[in-house]
């Protein structure tokens, strides 16, 4: 049962069952299948849930009773029932254009199916689901709405989005301030090779304006283990950065460093309230989506 | 450190392999795009002091891999205190293989000479294939050759009938071996050392080390026959040999027949009668009982038995020759009469010729001399100086304080060598002593105001020799080293002289020098079998330290492979 669904497949082999419609309708349809009911949760009536305050966290959700129980900070987590407002931003700029493999997905690619296949989750629980494509500028921006057609749009804002330049996550969720009146979804799917500074500062933001955010960092597993010829000259596509490295001499360093800047990201995030998941290219879909609940 | 194979040092420039690879490795590395590169970057700010004391480690290791591989092959040899070196650095070697007669003694069954030559050889065969190496035997030569070539001469050689003076030998050898253009030398005395085969201390230049065989330490006893002189009809033997030796019977036999016996030890003498013999040469010889060394129990003679010359004697010849006419006339070594004359003019027969004492006459002995056809003529008066004459002995060493010079007439040739008219001794390299035919003319008086001849011992046994010999064209009966036996001189038909040929008699005496005296005759070590095959190359030995190299360059590669396997 697990092989004919789509959502468990190997990312590469479901993309070449068709275009990005038809892959993010498979991977969703195997995904909702395999669940009850969504678990993207916003903050609605029914409860859900209690997790550890964060700052920005609104004081009313506190429950209080444990609080004077056991001197401890808990929020109450409601399932969204209607209008949950998200906005999925999806980092096209030139390094996330990249694979390191011909077998597997590029990092675009990839984000662009998950995307789609999230708002597709999204859309089908009634949420008014947005993107904005940004490289080292917002390059795209499809509201969040919930009227009918709006996943085809986002499909097209994706699709039609060219692979960008540098990367700057910074102005792309300044914008979806603007673009989330009130307290949403904000997912960002993104390699994170940019300024972790600036952006965990807009993160934070968001966070502290109330919405829930979700930071899915696309990996390709040829950035997590440095491999290659003896030695070769390293360039940055987004860049003119280059440098010349034997591959065998700095694997063993490089993975740490990989290691430690995940371990960055991911503690950071969870400082601040913010969902932190990694996402590898060659992770089936169904797996990617289940990190980012 | 020296190398056995130096040009394989060349191979060194290869140590630069790592380094050039290195470099080339670098020139023209592959592109790749790769986004990370911000981690990259971290990564290697991280690792770069760590990688870059590992590349500089693992340059060091395989350059020092190389070098030190290189090096073994080229077979490096290095000083070793003690000489326990298997090798040593090219060396000039002298071997002194003493086969001189007295090699031959036998001790514990089996001659010297095997023992000696067993040494010589191993002298020979340590030696290596670069060192230049000289082999003298008892002959003197020096030759020079291969370690195989000078084996198989040390292999064939035999008894030599000739003395070797070590201390003289010594010093040519390491004359020739200092010429060589090595970094050592060496001369290896191989020799029973006894002590009359030691002269005066060698030069010997300070960077040639002599090493001597020490001799044995108890010496057999010997007796040898030291010298036969046939004098006023009797034979009279003196034997020589090591001190302490028990007397020996001595027998002499004349053609074949025993004519005497008796009874000698060493530095005794023994005189035995001859039987009355007809006129003529005579050949005996005289005989030891064997004992270890056969070489010098026997010696040959011979002697001439001639009528006395008739001797008739001028007024002008002077009181010394007159004397000396009368005790050979009451010898009967001569008797009056006309059959040689002696004076200032030659008579008609054969004649010695003096000079006159007053000059004005010499013009009168010139004309006479002429008349009789004799070549030679008194000139003015010589310069004074010493006799020298190989062949007369007697003579040989007195000092001459006036003389004329003599020198062939106008129109004549000096005639040179033994035959007639040869110059039988010199005085400053002029003809002093010269016979013409039957004619004799001395450049002197026989007085002690011209020579101090008239006044010594040989005086008369000279008188008797120029009557009874040189006058009849007789050479005196002369003593040689060589194999024993007796070569004849002869003129015509006639019988005119004979050599005999002996060992030397210090070849006899066995006694070892000690090793004290030898190492300051020598100029060298003395040292014992073992010590010598020890020292031999001792100040130059050398080990090959290849292994010792390679087993390094195994540690390296080691070491190579592990920071290798760290860096990847």
């Amino acid at each position: 049962m697990v092989a004919t669904r789509i959502d468990l497949l190997d990312p590469a082999d479901v993309a070449r069952l068709g275009g990005i419609e038809i892959v993010a309708r498979g991977v969703v349809e195997g995904f909702l299948a395999g669940m009850h009911r969504s678990p993207f949760r916003g903050f609605s009536i029914e409860f859900t849930e209690h997790r550890a305050y964060q700052p920005g966290d609104e004081l009313r959700y506190l429950d209080w009773k444990i609080l004077a129980r056991s001197d401890r900070l808990f929020v109450k987590q409601f399932e969204e029932e209607t209008n949950l407002r998200s906005v999925i931003a999806v980092d096209v700029s030139r390094s996330m254009a990249w694979r390191g493999s011909p077998d597997r997905l590029t990092k675009r690619a990839y984000a662009d199916r998950l995307a789609a296949a999230l708002a597709l989750i999204l859309l089908r629980q009634r949420d008014a689901t947005g993107v904005i494509t940004f490289d080292e500028r917002v390059r795209h921006v499809v509201p969040a709405r919930v009227r009918a057609g709006q996943w085809n749009r986002l499909l097209r804002a994706l699709v039609e989005t060219p692979d960008g330049a540098g990367t700057a996550a910074e102005p792309a969720l300044r914008q979806v301030t603007s673009l989330l009146a009130r307290r949403g979804l904000v997912v960002l799917i993104s390699d994170l090779l940019l300024d972790r500074a600036l952006t965990l500062t807009a993160l934070r933001y968001l966070r502290h304006r109330g919405h829930q955010v979700i930071v899915a960092h696309v990996m390709d597993p040829g950035e997590m283990e440095l491999a290659g010829p003896p030695e070769a000259r390293f360039r940055d596509p987004e860049s003119t950065a280059s440098m010349i490295v034997r591959p065998r001499e700095l694997a063993r360093a490089y993975a740490r460093t990989v290691a430690g800047e995940i371990a960055a990201w991911r503690s950071a995030c969870r400082r601040h309230g913010i969902t932190y998941a990694l996402v590898r290219t060659d992770m089936p879909f169904g797996v990617a989506l289940r990190s980012l609940a | 450190m020296t190398f056995l194979h130096p040009l394989v040092l060349l191979g060194l420039a290869a140590a630069a392999i790592p380094a050039l690879l290195h470099l080339l490795e670098r020139r023209l590395p592959l592109e790749v795009d790769f986004p990370a590169l911000r981690y990259l970057s971290e990564a290697e700010r991280q690792s770069a002091r760590r990688l870059k004391l590992q590349h500089l480690l693992l340059l060091a290791l395989r350059t020092a891999l190389i070098a030190l591989v290189v090096t073994a092959a080229a077979r490096p040899l290095v000083p070793v205190r003690g000489g326990g070196g298997s090798l040593h650095q090219q060396t000039a070697l002298a071997v002194i293989l003493d086969n001189s007669p007295s090699s031959s003694v036998v001790i514990d069954g089996r001659p010297l000479l095997d023992r000696l030559r067993v040494t010589a050889r191993s002298s020979l065969l340590d030696a290596g294939p670069d060192d230049h190496l000289w082999l003298m035997l008892a002959d003197g030569v020096l030759r020079r050759g291969t370690r195989g070539s000078l084996a198989r001469i040390v292999d064939s050689a035999g008894v030599a009938s000739r003395r070797l003076d070590l201390s003289d030998a010594v010093e040519r050898a390491a004359r020739v071996v200092d010429g060589e253009p090595v970094p050592a030398r060496e001369v290896h005395v191989v020799s029973e050392l006894q002590r009359t085969a030691l002269g005066a201390t060698p030069q010997v230049p300070r960077d040639v080390r002599v090493l001597a065989l020490a001799p044995l330490t108890s010496p057999p006893a010997n007796l040898g026959i030291g010298s036969v002189i046939v004098s006023g009809g009797a034979v009279t033997v003196s034997v020589v040999g090591t001190k302490g030796t028990s007397t020996g019977a001595v027998t002499v036999r004349v053609r074949g027949r025993t004519v005497g016996h008796g009874l000698a030890g060493p530095g005794a003498g023994v005189a035995i009668t001859l039987p009355p013999l007809p006129p003529g040469w005579w050949v005996g010889d005289v005989e030891l009982d064997p004992d270890e060394l056969r070489a010098d129990d026997r010696r040959m003679f011979v002697w001439h038995v001639a009528p006395p010359a008739a001797v008739r004697a001028g007024p002008d010849v002077g009181p010394f020759v007159s004397a000396a006419l009368n005790v050979l006339r009451d010898a009967r070594r001569i008797v009056d009469g006309n059959g040689v004359t002696v004076g200032t003019r030659p008579g008609s027969g054969p004649s010695v010729v003096l000079p006159p004492s007053d000059q004005a006459l010499v013009g009168e002995t010139n004309r006479s001399l002429e008349a009789r056809g004799v070549k030679w003529r008194y000139w003015g008066p010589g310069t004074p100086g010493v006799v020298t004459g190989p062949s007369l002995p007697d003579v040989t060493g007195f000092a001459v304080a006036r003389r004329y010079r003599l020198a062939a007439g106008i129109g004549a040739q000096a005639p040179a060598g033994g035959g007639d008219g040869a110059i039988l001794a010199t005085v400053n390299d002029e003809p002093w002593l010269v016979r013409d035919g039957d004619v004799v003319l001395i450049g002197s008086r026989l007085d002690t105001a011209w020579t101090t001849l008239p006044a010594s011992t040989g005086f008369v046994p000279f008188v008797d020799e120029m009557v009874n010999q040189l006058v009849r064209g007789e050479a005196a009966v002369t003593q040689a080293e060589g194999p024993v036996h007796v070569e004849f001189q002869v003129r015509g038909v006639d019988t005119v002289g004979a050599t005999v040929f002996g060992p030397d008699p210090r070849e006899s005496d066995l006694t070892p020098a000690a090793p004290a005296v030898a190492a300051r005759a020598l100029g060298g070590q003395v040292l014992d079998e073992s010590h010598f095959a020890a020292e031999r190359f001792a100040g130059t030995h050398r080990s090959d330290a290849s292994g010792l190299l390679l087993a390094l360059a195994l540690l390296v590669a080691c070491a190579e492979l592990g920071v290798a396997t760290l860096t990847r």
